[in-house]
Order: structure tokens, then sequence, then C-alpha cells
């Protein structure tokens, strides 16, 4: 039992002595943009000045290390390229980091709230929003996160249902964006681009290999390739040490685990 | 009475928001905008009922004396977040924020960072080679472990493109089949539910 202790102590140690030392350490790998970022990026890049994407913050507090590199190197692009973005949230707790990160984005390019972006917040079932929203956005956001009436801003006057949105980015740690693929994407026919905390992009690849979702820019990894693409260095390249030096951590406790699992098998048959 | 009045309901707003589906009249947009109104009123109400209970549960729990200081954390958070937000605003430098911010989120963050170390134990103690089964699914695991990070590229050209390879034909199919299973599923319950086959959400009955 105590040696069963002493070797978990050992192991979350190790864990916390790799990661600490890589993040001193500021090792930079190189990240070749995968097919996937680099469509999301050129999607994003090609589209008009003044084009509307609709952001919604699909995820909790707890992924916010991973996902917020994601969203940050994704809205700077847009604000970069000039698109105006409605922000929504079908998730609670990502109403205020989606506001505070719409905001930090929007300060950098000197972007005005209600002319170039705009932030409506949370409303409870998403499904209900989520369809709601293909008939009226005004109806089911009758205020903004600030409450002022969202009739009386100035960018939403022009913005009535999807038909006026291009694209919708839903940033996720869950299996909220398949909410946006069936329902939006099935019924509107309105095209879904994600990005996605690491642990879920398995869970979308048959929706982006039938086509229903348009793109997948995927955990802490696609966000460092997206910020090469965008040629602004954030946390996703900062992060991308301490995950390679886990990963290989991992690794070796699993051939040392099997080392001993075989010795110890091998000596039973002795 | 008691149980057909809520079937008929379930069946009535069933059948009405499959067949809207399939029409853009006037009517039926204006059908499904009502039912989709009453749908969030009604949700919005289970969001006061799970902090009534989530308050009574904890006020319950004080009186037996468990737990006590933890109790009062939890319900003194229910309380100074909301007042925080009444009293300060929510806008980007408001005390609501700031207690988002700087409390709950890496609060959250902390305890969620919590599972890589227990993932690396059970990588040590888990992740054995037993069988053949086993072997192909640690090899995979390997394969995608040094794949979805950047040094992959540096080993070989080719660790990305078998990663690719493992993440888009064997795990996609069996995803798909999942999923498959779970859209199947889901249509023979709803059905279930609209005719009144299924009426276990009226009290277990």
């Amino acid at each position: 039992m105590m040696d069963r202790l002493k070797t978990r102590w050992i192991i979350f140690g190790g864990l916390f002595i790799v990661v600490t030392v890589s993040y001193l350490l500021r090792i930079k790998f190189e990240s070749t943009a995968s097919p996937e970022v680099q469509k999301s990026f050129t999607y994003l890049e090609e589209l008009p000045e003044g084009s509307v994407i609709m952001v919604s913050f699909d995820h909790e507090a707890s992924s916010l290390p991973e996902i917020r590199p994601l969203a940050l190197a994704m809205l700077r692009h847009a604000f970069k390229n000039d698109l105006k973005i409605v922000g929504v949230s079908l998730f609670a707790e990502g109403t205020a980091i989606g506001y505070r990160l719409l905001t930090e984005t929007a300060g950098e390019s000197g972007k005005t709230y209600g002319a170039d972006y705009v932030f409506l917040g949370f409303k409870p079932q998403q499904i209900s929003a989520i369809l709601g929203m293909g008939e009226s956005i005004m109806h089911v956001f009758p205020e903004d996160y600030l409450g002022t009436p969202t009739d009386e801003i100035p960018m939403m006057r022009g913005i009535k249902n999807y038909e006026e949105i291009e694209m919708i980015v839903s940033i996720a740690d869950g299996a909220l964006t398949v909410h946006w693929i069936e329902y939006v994407g099935g019924q509107y026919d309105q095209p879904i681009m994600a990005a996605l905390t690491a642990a879920m992009i398995t869970t979308y690849d048959p929706y982006l290999a039938s086509g229903q979702l348009y793109s997948v820019v995927g955990g802490l990894k696609g966000a460092a390739e997206y910020e090469n693409l965008l040629g602004r260095q954030g946390g996703g390249n900062r992060g991308m040490t301490a995950q390679t030096t886990a990963h290989l951590y991992v690794i070796t406790l699993i051939i040392i685990g099997n080392i001993m699992y075989f010795r110890a098998r091998k000596a039973g048959r002795e | 009475m008691q149980q057909r009045l809520p079937v008929l309901i379930c069946f009535v707003a069933g059948i009405l928001m499959f067949l809207q589906y399939f029409s853009r009249h006037p009517v039926a947009r204006t059908v499904f905008v009502s039912i989709n109104d009453y749908w969030q009123i009604i949700f919005a109400f289970t969001l006061l009922v799970g902090v009534a209970a989530f308050g009574k549960s904890n006020l319950r729990q004080i009186g037996r004396g468990i737990d006590t200081p933890y109790r009062f954390i939890a319900l003194s958070g229910l309380v100074i977040m909301p007042v925080l937000a009444i009293i300060g605003g929510i806008k980007i430098d408001s005390p609501f924020q700031w207690a988002f911010e700087y409390m709950l989120a890496p609060m959250q963050a902390t305890v969620f960072s919590l599972l890589a170390f227990f993932v690396a134990s059970a990588s040590y103690r888990g992740f054995r080679a037993r069988n053949l089964q086993a072997a192909v699914l640690l090899g995979a695991a390997l394969i995608v472990l040094i794949g979805r990070v950047p040094i992959s590229e540096m080993i070989s050209d080719s660790f990305p493109k078998v990663t690719f390879w493992i993440q888009n034909y064997p795990s996609m199919s069996a995803r798909r089949g999942i999923l498959i299973g779970i859209g199947l599923g889901s249509m023979t319950t709803a059905l279930r539910v609209i005719l009144g086959i299924e009426r276990t959400y009226l009290r277990g009955e």
C-alpha cells in the first residue's frame, strides 16, 4: 500500500516538474498548420470586410487554459480582417468569459462596441435558443448582455436571423457544437466552424468528414498553428512545450509500466 | 385525467413541432416561435427549481452538521455572485467580473487540471499490453499521443499521417456506429413519447 502511494507521488511530482521546467525553458516547437486549421484560417481571411460572423462561447470556465488561446487567435483574426462579430453563449459560464475575450480583442484592434461587435449574452435552453435565432435573433435576445435593447444597437439593425450571418464559430469544450450542427446546419443550411478542446476533436470527426461541420481548430496545438498563421504568438505556442513534454512523460510512464508488467509476469512464470 | 392531459399536450406539441419543420407557412412559423418561447420559459423555471433544491439540500446538511464549512462556502457563492451583479453590474471592470475571472475560473481550471495527474498515474498502472487487443490499443494510443504534439514532425513526417489515419478510419468508423445507434435510439424514444407509449416522465408510471 505504501509502495503504491509512494509510486503515485513520484508520478505526480514528476509531471509537476516536467510541466514547470518546460514553461521556464521556453523552448519553441514549430507547428505546421494542419489542413483543418488552414481551412478555418483561409475562410476567415477571405471573408469580405464587414461580413458578420456569430461566435458562440459554449464552454465552462474549467477549460479556459485551452479555450482562451483558441478564442483569442480566432477573434484577433476576425477583428484584424474587419469582420463584425455577434457574440452569444449557450453556457452560463461562457457568458462572462466570452464578454471578456471579445472586449479584450476588440480593444487591441480599436473596435467599437455596437458598431463592430456585440455580445448578446446567455439564453437558457440551448436548442430552443438556437432554433429561435433562425427566425429572429432580436426575438430571442431582446437585450444584449449589458441590457441595451438589441434593436437600438446600430450593428444589429441589419441582422435579422442566420441569413445575414456568414459563419457560426462555436468555441466549445463539450457536445454543444452538435446542437449548432444538427439544428442550424441541418434546418437553416448554415455553415458551422468549431474551436474545440483536444479531448473533443474525435467526437466531431464524423461531422467533419460528412461536411456537416466546415472545419475544426482543435486543442492547444490548433491554437498554436492558428497563431503561427496569424503571425502573432500567444498562449497556444507557450503551452505547446508543456503539452509536448507532458505527452512524452506519459509515453515514458506507459513504457516503464509495461516493462515492469512483463518482468513481473516473467518472474511469476519462473 | 392526470395521465391523459399531459400525454395529450405532449402528443399535440410533438406533432406540431414535427410538421412545422416541413413548412415555411407563416402559421407554421408562428406556432414554432410560440412553442419555442414556452420552451425557454419552462426551462428558466427549471433553473429556479435547481437553485432552490441546491439551497435546500445544503441547508439541510448544515442542520445535520455535515461538512458545514464547505456548505457555507457553497451557499455564500450562490448569494454573493448575484448580489455583486445587482450592485456593481456585469461590465468588464465590475466586482462580479473580477470574482468570476479571479476566483471561479482559476478554481475550476485547477480542479480540471488535476485530471492530468490522474491520467499520468493511470497510464502507468493501467495501460498494459495484457493481450493482443490491448497491445493494438496501446500502440494506437502511443502513436496518437506523439502525433498530437509538434515533436512528431521532428521524428518523422509519417507520424502526423498515421495519426490522421487512426483518427479518420478506425476511430471514426467506431464513432459513426455509436452516432447512428444514438440517432436511431433518439428517434425511437421520441416517437414513443409523442405517441404516449413511453410515460416514464410522468412520475415513472
